[in-house]
């Protein structure tokens, strides 16, 4: 069995269980995120121990989902990041905590301006080999 | 002597020949004595008359998933209440202690964000037996 990675074990399913979202997705930070977007970041903490033993390495892995979407007009930005917010929930698979969801705010990438907001989420990795 | 330090991921709990290893977020061995105390014309005399152990557990609870320790748990208690576990507990390599419990249920259940969690707390039948190396 190959040694599992938290790209292929976390990251990637994460980010493929959000198919179903209208909107760009990430499993990184992206250099520019075209609207709508969604990425899948590490939170601070990123990696906590709270298991015990040592035998294998198994950490509780702390994540930001941030997403955002065009910020042309105000009403509609916080309307079309309100139905991203409630799709992304919708979307999370089971063995996630879900977190709170931040106030909206404006982020500037590039030359554009997105409304954006970040959901906390946590979840258990566990190495093998 | 320098100083040692041992920690809770030095820790390996086994229940009835399963490892907790996976879910446990806490274990912990403990004693409640029972200390008579005397009101002598000498002063305060104190005697030791009986010992209650317990193993007190805190885990990720696992039900539905292969290998469950919370269904095994309730599948001992369901099935015999008062047949004791037996229970390997290894503070540190060179220190295991061991004791039997008897079957203690899982709660079921928690809060709506967070991980579904389990306290258990086994009493201990007789006092835990250990081999230091």
């Amino acid at each position: 069995m190959p040694a599992s990675t938290i790209l292929s074990s976390v990251r990637q399913p994460l980010a493929t269980a959000f198919a179903s979202v209208a909107a760009n997705v990430y499993d990184h930070v992206p250099e520019f995120p075209p609207n709508p977007f969604l990425a899948v970041v590490p939170n601070d903490p990123y990696m906590e121990i709270d298991l015990i033993g040592k035998t294998n390495v198994k950490v509780k892995l702390n994540y930001i989902i941030t997403c955002g979407v065009q910020n042309a007009d105000s009403a509609a930005a916080l309307d079309n990041l309100e139905q991203l917010i409630i799709s992304i929930l919708a979307a999370i698979p089971s063995g996630y905590e879900i977190g709170t969801v931040s106030q909206p705010r404006l982020l500037n990438v590039g030359n554009g301006e997105s409304l954006s907001s970040e959901i906390v989420v946590t979840t258990r990795y566990t190495q093998t080999n | 002597m320098a100083t040692t330090v041992i920690t809770g991921r030095d820790l390996t709990l086994t229940i009835a020949s399963t490892n907790y290893d996976a879910q446990a977020t806490s274990v912990v061995l403990s004693n409640q004595a029972t200390i008579d105390t005397y009101q002598t014309l000498d002063g305060k005399a104190y005697k030791h008359i009986d010992d209650q152990w317990t193993l007190a557990v805190e885990m990720l609870a696992d039900w539905g998933a292969t290998g469950s320790l919370c269904e095994a748990l309730w599948t001992a208690w369901e099935s015999a209440p008062n047949t004791t576990l037996a229970v390997s507990l290894t503070a540190v390599t060179g220190a295991v202690f061991t004791c039997n419990v008897l079957p203690e249920v899982p709660s079921i259940g928690g809060a709506a964000p967070g991980a579904q969690t389990v306290s258990l707390s086994f009493t201990v039948v007789g006092n835990p037996s250990e081999t230091f190396s």
